[in-house]
């Protein structure tokens, strides 16, 4: 990026301010309902120094991302700031979001969620680049294209500039809003969620090109939101640990997740799939269940089998059996073909030449979806729901209460509707289903990829008790190795369209 | 405080987003302005009796008569709303014209509606062939005017109202068509039908909790407009002297005979332009705000893939 | 759509209005014959004899089996027949009222372009603001208020009473005036509605605010990364609004006693003239298609991403 080149209009930086190196702070910034007293996000004060990154962590709904957007003035109109920022010797009371607009772009940095989603679909990508440049940074035509062309190259998406957005991955995506957010000439950059929904190993790329561009740029500031505990880890510098609303630690992130002192940190940290113990999820040897489902009988078997959807062919010569009481772990990028394994192996995909052969009758053959809220009907209570299923096949529900007793679901959670509980409470319930009718075999996709790492963990723990305890076969998809390598009994990887053993398990 | 957080999780304000049957006050005063002109229309008749053909030409354009009791015990045949000028009671055209349009309109939107719902969810489960023709077949039924089709209807049928209804009908199911052919595609390929699929669920219950709490509200708006639509037409076939022949009552007709003595009797005029204007108001109030924009949202829908 | 399926539907089009015609055709009852007569001679020469002579002369009872595709091939090599009523051809008769309607449903179309969608995008812009409820509530007064009231209304207010514009007639400029505002204000009312709802809906999107987010001023944010999303929807739906353009073309014809293609056709209903009912019905089905096919090309200037 040449942004150390630029001038911006807007800087006065008070010369004898570089020794103490702080570049933006904020007193006191608090969040609440528009007339209510309620807090949502109880006082906070920041420093933000240069060239030092601050991170912000905590769980979904924690509160993280409203400081960011009371920083920024980007508050939905129903909820009201109070605080001030401290921004080049000048204060911007936080109750007023509109003394930051003129901020945006020249001073203020955003990098959004979901890029895909914040780039204009019908416009180049050079050009929505090139726009910041020219209308912001206020350059002429030719120099805003160059510079636009040159940041695009710096960042290895020059391929891309004459591209609709459509046309990105979830990484290049995000590097063209990085280089679209960054051209106005900003040196503070606010990013809430940069890694959401990409792949692992985009995340470390992500990680990088902000500590890079933070490196490179006089005076810059970074603050970074996210719940990506490897994220945090990789940024460095401080870091504050949000909860319900509240701060409840901080300090420089290596010693605060080397060694947190707040029991909730600690439990974030230890949530992460790198930091699960080792045998937690393996079978003990001996304990082997010794009942009629013993392990070792095949339920399903694939040969030779190529899955293709429409004229593409997705993946070639799968070879796979799954005995019960085997967890098999997928790995792979997203769009590689996974979910259609998935549908091939459950019957829902024909297959394209060879054949899938199920040991056991057709309703012992279950999925697990990745957003369970579409997965239920909309507008019958869980109770109902269960009570649909049991009725249907002849259950027997006695084991009910214990069963959700063991997978921790209240009972007053029967009354509510799939849309009113939370999405772990609700991807409990769908394997509570699945348990009702002990299936043989489950197709995972993606069962915990939208939760938070600690509901994951506990969702992962649930599931793997069932596989144990049902001798149930399991195959797991996930894009999140670490996390497959600590619960699979084999892992398996999705590579230029076949599907290969991992060689270290 | 830490309950107000908890409340701001996805999953929440989902649930609170999620289209559902509740009825605004809008709908409210919608739904009771139309109720009230259809209990005029079925007890009209049976409150006040009267014949609205019964000519008395001395009475022509005149105001209300008082309702009395002769001497026999009788009740006298009154006209509440005065006249009209063939010294027609105006009430009991009005409720007879109410009447007839209301069961055209009704039995069009039904008619369009079953029809319309049960060919989309057809095309939209079974793809291939039939999709394409009932599109092909939908999409150019789009192309030709409503008021034309039912014209060319009337000329093929002998009845006027049944060619009315027909003809409505031929027009109306097309926009339950798309609806319901867009809205089972989405839904049939979502993961909760897949897995109600594989839990052993049959056809029928996953047409009752998938398919149909997505498509009721989207419907019910589509036949409140539907049937404004119907009325409009109707009125406005008799506006133009090509709809329900003379003498039989109906609104548009009514109008059209009543402007050239709008200056002696602008009141005989208003009535069923009142009445007219605040059936289709009603009706779409009750249909909400999103009411026409469903075509235009397909519109949408197909430009942001 | 593409254009093979644009011409299928061409082609579904000529193929349905050919067989509602056939069936117009051969339902004619007996007394056709008599109205016709009618229609020519005037009601005080009607008698038998004119009847009978105008349903020999009409070939009126004779039909075969074939004669339904016959009928196609008439329509396929463009031979439209001559009007029962006038005896001119149906294409002289169209072409004449064909650039009449025109002139009055393009000054329509102008005038509620002018009104419509700048008013919704300035609603959409401030969703909830009381430019937005204002609109709302006239925009639902309009729609419940059908075309044939609203010139009624018109009529009686601005002609009868006010006498500032005359009533019925053609020719003249001021003419134009009643029919077209009528049929603009029933345009206006959707287009703004629609107009506000997508400028509404792109507001909300998250390249809307990363675009402020970018520095962009407000104005700037609406031209590059506002307008052409709202342009898109509206343009389709206008190529769909063609149709309703239409229908009040037909019904405000009638009324204006303006001498288009909408006052033939219920001229041409009434009197049972199939040929003249046939013609204008395929005009006007033709003429949809070709709209929307200018508005499939249009709409991929406007979003090259490609039609799904």
């Amino acid at each position: 990026m040449n942004v150390a080149t630029m001038t911006t209009p807007a800087s006065h930086t008070r010369p004898g301010a570089t020794a103490d190196d702080v570049v933006l702070s904020a007193e006191d910034v608090s969040v609440r309902v528009r007339g209510a007293q309620t807090m949502l996000l109880e006082p906070v004060s920041l420093a933000l120094k240069a060239g030092e990154p601050l991170v912000v962590i905590g769980e979904t709904g924690s509160g993280k991302s409203l400081l960011a957007q009371a920083l920024l003035g980007t508050l939905p109109s129903e909820l009201v700031a109070s605080g001030s920022l401290w921004l080049d010797g000048e204060q911007y009371p936080l109750h007023t979001p509109e003394n930051r607009r003129p901020l945006w772009g020249r001073r203020l940095a955003v990098l959004p969620q979901e890029p895909w989603l914040a780039l204009d679909p019908l416009m180049k990508v050079i050009r929505q680049v090139g726009e910041a440049y020219r209308l912001v940074a206020g350059r002429s035509a030719q120099a805003s294209h160059a510079a636009a062309r040159s940041d695009l190259e710096q960042l290895g998406v020059a391929a891309a500039s004459e591209q609709l957005p459509g046309k990105l991955s979830g990484g290049m995506a995000q590097r063209v809003a990085f280089a679209a957010a960054r051209a106005g000439g900003a040196p503070l950059l606010i990013a809430d969620e940069p890694t959401k929904g990409l792949d692992a190993a985009r995340v470390s790329e992500i990680g990088e090109l902000l500590l890079k561009s933070l490196a490179e740029t006089p005076r810059a500031g970074l603050m970074v939101i996210t719940h990506d505990m490897a994220l945090a880890h990789q940024i460095g510098g401080r870091l504050m640990v949000v909860r319900r609303g509240q701060v409840i630690e901080q300090g420089a992130t290596r010693d605060v997740l080397a060694a947190p002192t707040h029991a909730y940190t600690r439990r974030l940290v230890n949530a992460a799939p790198q930091a699960w113990p080792e045998a937690a999820f393996k079978p003990a040897a001996d304990s082997a269940s010794g009942d009629g489902k013993a392990a070792g009988e095949t339920i399903i078997r694939a040969e030779n089998l190529t899955i293709a959807r429409g004229d593409t062919t997705l993946l070639r010569d799968v070879e796979l059996s799954v005995k019960s009481g085997e967890i098999i772990g997928v790995q792979g990028a997203s769009g590689c073909g996974k979910s259609s394994l998935g549908d091939a192996l459950l019957g829902l995909l024909p297959p394209h030449s060879g054949r899938v052969v199920q040991h056991a009758e057709r309703l012992e053959y279950q999925k697990l979806y990745q957003d369970p809220v579409a997965t239920f009907p909309p507008r019958r209570t869980l109770g109902r729901l269960l009570k649909d299923l049991s009725a249907r096949h002849r259950l027997d529900d006695s084991q009910l209460p214990q069963l959700m007793e063991q997978l921790s679901l209240a009972p007053e959670l029967l009354s509510r509707l799939p849309g009113q509980v939370s999405g772990g409470e609700l991807q409990r319930f769908a394997l509570l289903r699945l348990m009702l009718i002990k299936p043989r075999f489950v197709f995972a996709d993606e069962p915990t990829s939208r939760l938070d790492p600690l509901v994951q963990q506990e969702v992962i723990a649930c599931m793997v008790k069932m596989v144990r305890e049902q001798g149930t076969a399991l195959v797991l998809v996930s894009h999140d190795a670490a996390l497959l390598r600590k619960v699979a009994d084999r892992v398996l990887v999705v590579e230029e369209g076949r599907l290969k053993a991992c060689q270290e398990i | 405080m830490n309950q107000v957080v908890e409340g701001l999780a996805p999953q929440r304000v989902e649930a609170v987003r999620r289209p559902r049957l509740d009825w605004p006050l809008r709908r409210v005063i919608g739904a009771a302005m139309v109720a009230s002109l259809v209990l005029l229309a079925l007890l009209g008749n049976l409150v006040i009796p009267g014949d609205p053909l019964e000519q008395h030409l001395y009475r022509a354009l005149q105001g209300a008569d008082a309702v009395g009791v002769s001497d026999a015990g009788e009740v006298i045949t009154s006209a509440p709303l005065g006249y009209d000028h063939l010294g027609r009671s105006l009430y009991h055209r009005l409720v007879a014209a109410l009447g007839l349009s209301l069961s055209i309109a009704a039995g069009a939107v039904i008619l369009a509606a079953f029809s319309g719902i049960s060919l989309g969810l057809l095309a939209a489960g079974r793809g291939g062939w039939a999709e394409r023709l009932l599109s092909l077949v939908a999409d150019s039924l789009l192309a030709l005017p409503g008021l034309l089709l039912v014209l060319m209807v009337s000329v093929i049928l002998p009845s006027t109202p049944l060619a009315l209804w027909l003809g409505l009908s031929l027009v109306l199911w097309v926009e339950f068509f798309r609806l319901a052919r867009a809205t089972g595609r989405s839904v049939l390929a979502s993961p909760g039908v897949e897995a109600s699929r594989l839990l052993g669920f049959g056809a029928w219950y996953r047409f009752r909790h998938h398919l149909w709490p997505e498509m009721a509200p989207v419907m019910m708006t589509a036949m409140a407009f539907g049937m404004a639509n119907a009325l409009m037409a109707i009125a406005a076939l008799g506006f133009v002297h090509v709809g329900i022949p003379e003498p039989t009552p109906e609104l548009g007709t009514m109008m059209v005979e009543l402007l050239p003595y709008w200056r002696e009797a602008p009141f005989a005029l208003l009535t069923p332009v009142l009445v007219t204007f605040l059936l289709l108001l009603g009706l779409l109030l009750m249909s909400g705000s999103k009411a026409r924009t469903s075509t235009a949202a397909d519109t949408l829908e197909g430009a942001r893939p | 759509m593409n254009l093979p399926s644009r011409l299928l539907q061409l082609l579904m089009v000529v193929l349905m209005v050919g067989g509602a015609s056939y069936l117009m055709m051969q339902s004619l009852p007996g007394d056709a014959a008599w109205r016709i007569a009618a229609g020519r001679y005037g009601y005080d020469a009607l008698d038998a004899a004119a009847a009978a002579s105008v349903r020999a002369e009409l070939g009126l009872e004779a039909q075969g089996g074939l004669h339904f595709l016959y009928w196609l091939g008439d329509i396929l090599r463009l031979e439209l027949g001559t009007s029962l009523i006038s005896g001119e051809s149906v294409w002289v008769e169209i072409r004449h009222q064909l650039g009449n309607s025109l002139s009055l449903a393009g000054a329509a179309l102008g005038i509620s372009l002018l009104i419509g969608p700048p008013l919704g995008l300035l609603a959409g812009l401030r969703a909830g603001g009381w430019l937005d409820r204002s609109l709302l509530a006239v925009c639902s007064l309009l729609r419940a208020t059908p075309q044939f009231l609203l010139a009624l209304v018109l009529i009686l207010l601005i002609s009868v009473e006010m006498g500032l514009l005359p009533a019925a007639g053609h020719g003249e400029p001021q003419h134009f005036i009643l029919p077209a505002m009528t049929l603009a204000l029933g345009l206006a009312a959707v287009s703004a509605r629609l107009a506000r709802d997508a400028m509404a809906a792109v507001t909300q999107t998250a390249f809307h605010d990363f675009a402020r987010w970018k520095g962009l001023s407000n104005a700037q944010t609406f031209w590059r990364h506002g307008l052409r999303h709202v342009a898109l929807p509206l343009v389709t739906y206008l190529g769909l609004q063609f149709v309703t353009l239409v229908e009040g073309v037909v019904v405000i014809e009638s009324i204006f006693g303006w001498p288009g293609i909408g006052h033939a056709l219920v001229h041409a209903i009434f009197s049972r003239d199939v040929p003249m009912v046939q013609g204008t019905a395929l005009v006007l089905g033709v003429g949809f298609v070709l709209i929307n096919l200018l508005v499939d090309l249009l709409g991929r200037q406007l979003d090259p991403r490609g039609v799904k």
